[in-house]
């Protein structure tokens, strides 16, 4: 009886936390769309696209669109090839110190950006790198290299061992061997991490605004200064909604890779 | 097995310095500071342990951490069996996964800093679709002057916002499950609480371990979502830990702040510790069975 009736109560749970998800993304969606300052052309409360049109005309969002953008994409590029060699060391070899080295790594990955912000920020000035989309890309790596690592050993650890043993009797050297070999089979690793990455990065906002007091604002930001004494909660809404757009195209090209699986595990 | 060669280093050479420049250094800078009373950074006096005697001492920050310390374990509670539980719930048909996948993880695409104002519009009396159907059925209270009220709308949002990683990670892990494995168990006439048990909860253990680390440190030390909702209140009734740390950065108390943040950062340390010790446990029986 309760077997039968399994499968039903599955979808109906399913759904009903989909519907939670989505519960406060509608309400998102229903604000964006009305008229919530007082404008020449609309009246407040009415329906309206204009709160859309606003981003295309504020160069402000647009530029905020693009520095996010940019510095995702940035941090995506430094991340992963630094992440890959160490997380090939991880899988396949023991060294003086590995666990000590991969506890400093967790360390930093749960170490919250708001204890470091000072420091991250006077560093930055130091070197010329605040205010800059490099900065926070940079500042980024904080957590997603830790992540990145993580993901991308299990991936390796999951390639049989006897494919490397191969290469290196036919005289590949190790460099040579990740290049050739492993990059092409762990391929879906790679766009599985690059996607936590930017999942994390996109939405950060403690570094985010630390590092961009006046210049290279991303899109949290903007909407951040988009607040003040006559909110236009409509624009808001709008800005949000569009900020999600990216990801979301994202998350369903994925799909087929984070639905096929992928074996997180130990170091 | 793993080869034995210090050659490692050389490839993981790149991520320690880098996490050195962007991570080593502002935390030495931060000890640093924390035995100082610094005015502007050219002029510093040694304090000692001053700043930290007076944060241990001050009640505030044992209440603030009580208050978080419970609001993590909360969080815990709800995310993770509710997590584990959506991730079993995904069919198996590969159309529906990709749309469920998707629909799951929309509230990680949402800018941290939009998070309380799309709670605070969705509980408007007024407007907002939950707040409207609470106010049909009567319940037109201020949610804001309950404590209790507001801790449940807190957990509420991290819920939203944060199952979906927990079912991202489970999920992930259930699909190495060969379907043998699930056959066998058919054939001996095993339950679904059976099957759970043996065979799925033991692939879930890796996974979950390190969702717990990440649920319970985002939530132990939740800045930019919690402020907003309440403002802290009421009357300090949700004063959490990192927003006390905020306030001090805020107001450029370089010392104070400093000390404040390595203790932090030590709380940081023993939870990661744990957390390696717990993961050797679970590796320990697998080694065995492996020789």
């Amino acid at each position: 009886m309760v077997r039968r009736a399994l499968p039903f109560i599955k979808t109906t749970i399913l759904l009903a936390f989909i519907v939670f998800a989505c519960l406060p993304l509608v309400q998102m969606t229903i604000i964006s769309f009305v008229a919530t300052l007082p404008r020449p052309d609309t009246a407040v409360g009415s329906l309206t696209l204009g709160n859309y049109a606003n981003i295309l005309n504020d160069p402000n969002l647009r530029s905020a669109f693009g520095n996010s953008v940019a510095y995702v994409l940035i941090n995506i590029c430094i991340t992963i090839p630094v992440a890959i060699p160490a997380a090939y060391a991880f899988s396949r070899m023991s060294f003086l110190g590995d666990k000590h080295l991969f506890f400093a790594f967790i360390a930093f990955r749960i170490t919250p950006p708001v204890v470091l912000t000072l420091p991250v920020f006077q560093l930055f000035s130091a070197l010329g790198i605040s205010n800059s989309v490099f900065g926070i890309a940079l500042a980024h790596c904080l957590f997603n290299l830790p992540i990145s690592i993580w993901i991308l050993q299990s991936f390796i650890s999951a390639i049989p061992k006897e494919l490397d043993e191969t290469a290196f009797l036919d005289g590949y050297s190790k460099p040579r061997f990740i290049w050739t070999f492993l990059l092409p089979q762990i391929a879906p690793g790679i766009a599985v991490t690059a996607f936590f990455c930017f999942m994390f990065s996109w939405v950060e906002v403690v570094f985010a605004r630390i590092l961009t007091t006046t210049n290279g604002k991303p899109i949290s930001m903007a909407i951040n200064a988009l607040f003040g004494f006559q909110t236009d909660i409509g624009l808001v809404m709008a800005v949000t909604l569009a900020s999600m757009i990216p990801g979301a195209v994202l998350v369903f090209s994925m799909r087929h890779h984070l639905s096929r699986g992928f074996k997180l595990g130990r170091i | 097995m793993k080869d034995h060669s210090n050659t490692g280093w050389i490839f993981v050479l790149p991520a320690a310095l880098l996490l050195g420049l962007v991570g080593v250094i502002p935390l030495v800078t931060v000890i640093n500071y924390s035995f100082f009373e610094i005015f502007i950074l050219d002029q510093r006096f040694w304090v000692g342990t001053e700043w930290y005697g007076d944060i241990i001492r001050s009640g505030r920050f044992w209440s603030s951490f009580g208050r978080s310390a419970l609001f993590s374990a909360l969080v815990l509670c709800i995310q993770i069996p509710l997590g584990i539980a959506i991730a079993l719930c995904i069919p198996r048909n590969q159309f529906w996964v990709g749309l469920a996948l998707a629909g799951i993880a929309l509230p990680l695409l949402v800018p941290w800093n939009m998070i309380p104002s799309l709670w605070l519009s969705l509980l408007n009396p007024g407007t907002g679709i939950l707040g409207r159907i609470m106010a049909d059925y009567g319940w037109t209270t201020d949610w804001k002057l309950s404590a209790v009220q507001t801790w449940a709308v807190l957990l509420a949002m991290d819920t939203w916002h944060w199952t979906s990683l927990v079912v991202i990670l489970c999920y992930s892990a259930l699909t190495t499950i060969p379907s043998a494995y699930y056959q066998a168990a058919n054939i001996d006439g095993a339950g679904p609480w059976q099957v759970f048990r043996h065979i799925q909860l033991p692939k879930l253990q890796h996974v979950l371990l390190m969702a717990v680390l990440l649920r319970f440190m985002d939530s132990f030390m939740i800045y930019t979502e919690a402020f907003p909702i309440n403002a802290g209140g009421p009357d300090g009734a949700t004063m959490f830990l990192a927003v006390d740390l905020g306030e001090d950065i805020k107001a450029f108390n370089y010392g104070p702040s400093a000390a404040r943040s390595v203790l932090y950062f030590l709380i940081v340390l023993t939870v990661a510790w744990v957390f390696m010790k717990r993961q050797n446990q679970i590796d320990a029986p697998e080694t065995r069975e492996g020789h």
